[in-house]
């Protein structure tokens, strides 16, 4: 609230993801679900390819039988900087704000979905239905996360009610928003076992994230990549690639 | 008298009847649809007109008056709104909180007995909430009391720039809309962020 007035430097929140690291799990997934009162989806809605998944972890076979591998990348809202998904709104209900957020307003969405159609990496989703949640659930929504009704685009916010809310209470305690922070840290992050997903500020050349990027996205040695690049994007996602010592071999061969 | 003349309409008795209860019903239902339109008027407004009680807060199970705690006993609304300063919500004592003084203040008044039996059978009070934004609305309390705090020194004026005088009501009522339009103003003119996830999120 008043403290983003006060800071010096805006942030600008991104994401490195270990693809090497992921081992399927799953959690955050879980996570991301209660996290942000997503409705639980059913067989139904998975057949109609209508299930809401912020975060979905997808999963690939490589080789043939005895030796098949399987490859899992988790993909959410890539927040991209040049977002395809944003000049198509008809009533700004999607834009870019100073953090570097692509930011879903439901008040403001009239459910027109010509942002998911226009989204390369299909993480908006769509309200089809009423949410409803089994009686045993009801309790655990997240009181800081606005239940979206029916006709409602809705998609990852990088856990945005965790940033507002650190933020206020580092404004209020009077300390620095700190890199890492598990308060900060989105719910996927928080959960994930492996350490796959590195949350934080790209503004911040100290933070984790930066140190990463720095490392990885050099042509020559770095393993990172931006998903479907070639769009011209420019995610705020970096991936780094599997660490795969035949397939190495395999090219040099 | 030739066929197709003008011939002047008899009045009858029953016609006389008729054209009063069309009447009747015509004044009637411009009365209703003019009260409607007031509704409505005052719907948009974002408040309701000051006129016929309309604007009068909710009845509290408990008839609650902030006058005595505030003006007289000179109660900080921090002393029982405790979470204020430091939450998200400004948070509504516990019975336990009112008991303290009440076990011995206030015998003989029916109020204070009706806490009483709260209390003694372990309830909660039911209290009937007067403002309310709405769901996709984050509004943060403590952020808001910092600010202004700041700005004009004590938290009690500052709550009052959006409650009103609270300490002054017998019965508390909503004095500002509340709408987007009122956040909005005083966010432009305290150069708070204006940016749409400050609040919807
Ligand atoms: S929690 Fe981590 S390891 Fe598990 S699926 Fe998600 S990213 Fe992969």
């Amino acid at each position: 609230m008043v403290t983003t007035q006060e800071k010096k430097t805006e942030e600008k929140w991104g994401m490195v993801i270990d693809v090497d690291k992921c081992i399927g799990c799953q959690a955050c997934v879980v996570a991301c679900q209660s996290e942000n009162n997503i409705p639980v989806n059913e067989e139904e809605h998975f057949n109609q390819r209508r299930p809401i998944q912020w975060i979905r972890v997808e999963r690939y076979w490589e080789g043939e039988f005895p030796d098949v591998k399987a490859r899992f990348i988790p993909i959410m809202c890539q927040h991209c900087d040049n977002a395809p998904c944003e000049p198509v709104c008809p009533v700004f209900a999607t834009y870019h704000n100073s953090q570097g957020l692509n930011v879903q307003v439901y008040n403001r969405c009239i459910g027109t979905r010509f942002c998911a159609n226009n989204c390369p990496y299909h993480v908006r989703f769509f309200n089809f239905w009423e949410p409803s949640w089994p009686e045993s659930l009801k309790n655990q929504l997240n009181p800081d996360v606005t239940v979206r009704s029916r006709g409602i685009m809705e998609k990852c916010t990088f856990c945005i009610q965790r940033i507002r809310r650190t933020e206020r209470e580092s404004g209020r305690d009077g300390n620095e928003l700190k890199d890492g922070d598990r308060a900060l840290n989105t719910a996927c992050v928080n959960a994930c076992p492996t350490d796959t997903l590195v949350f934080g500020d790209f503004n911040n050349p100290e933070s984790r994230v930066s140190k990463l990027r720095k490392k990885e996205m050099d042509d020559h040695h770095g393993r990172g990549y931006k998903m479907l690049d070639e769009l011209g994007t420019s995610p705020n996602v970096i991936y780094l690639k599997k660490v795969d010592k035949e397939a190495k071999e395999s090219s040099t061969h | 008298m030739l066929p197709g003349d003008f011939q002047e309409p008899r009045i009858t008795q029953r016609k006389v009847l008729l054209l009063g209860v069309i009447g009747l019903g015509g004044v009637s239902g411009l009365v209703v649809a003019l009260a409607l339109g007031l509704f409505v008027l005052s719907a948009w407004l974002g408040l309701p007109l000051d006129v016929f009680g309309f604007n009068e807060g909710p009845d509290q199970p408990i008839e609650f008056p902030h006058t005595v705690h505030v003006q007289e006993l000179g109660l900080d609304c921090t002393f029982c709104h405790r979470t204020v300063t430091k939450d998200a919500a400004a948070s509504i004592p516990a019975v336990g909180l009112c008991m303290t003084c009440h076990k011995t203040v206030g015998d003989g008044n029916p109020e204070v007995d009706k806490l009483r039996g709260y209390y003694e059978s372990d309830r909660p009070i039911d209290w009937v909430r007067v403002h309310r934004v709405p769901d996709h609305v984050h509004f943060v309390h403590e952020a808001h009391i910092r600010f202004f705090s700041d700005k004009m020194g004590g938290d009690s004026e500052t709550c009052s720039i959006c409650h009103g005088d609270v300490g002054g009501m017998e019965k508390v009522n909503q004095v500002r809309s509340l709408k987007m339009s009122d956040c909005v103003d005083c966010h432009r003119n305290n150069d708070a962020p204006t940016d749409c996830t400050t609040c919807h999120y």
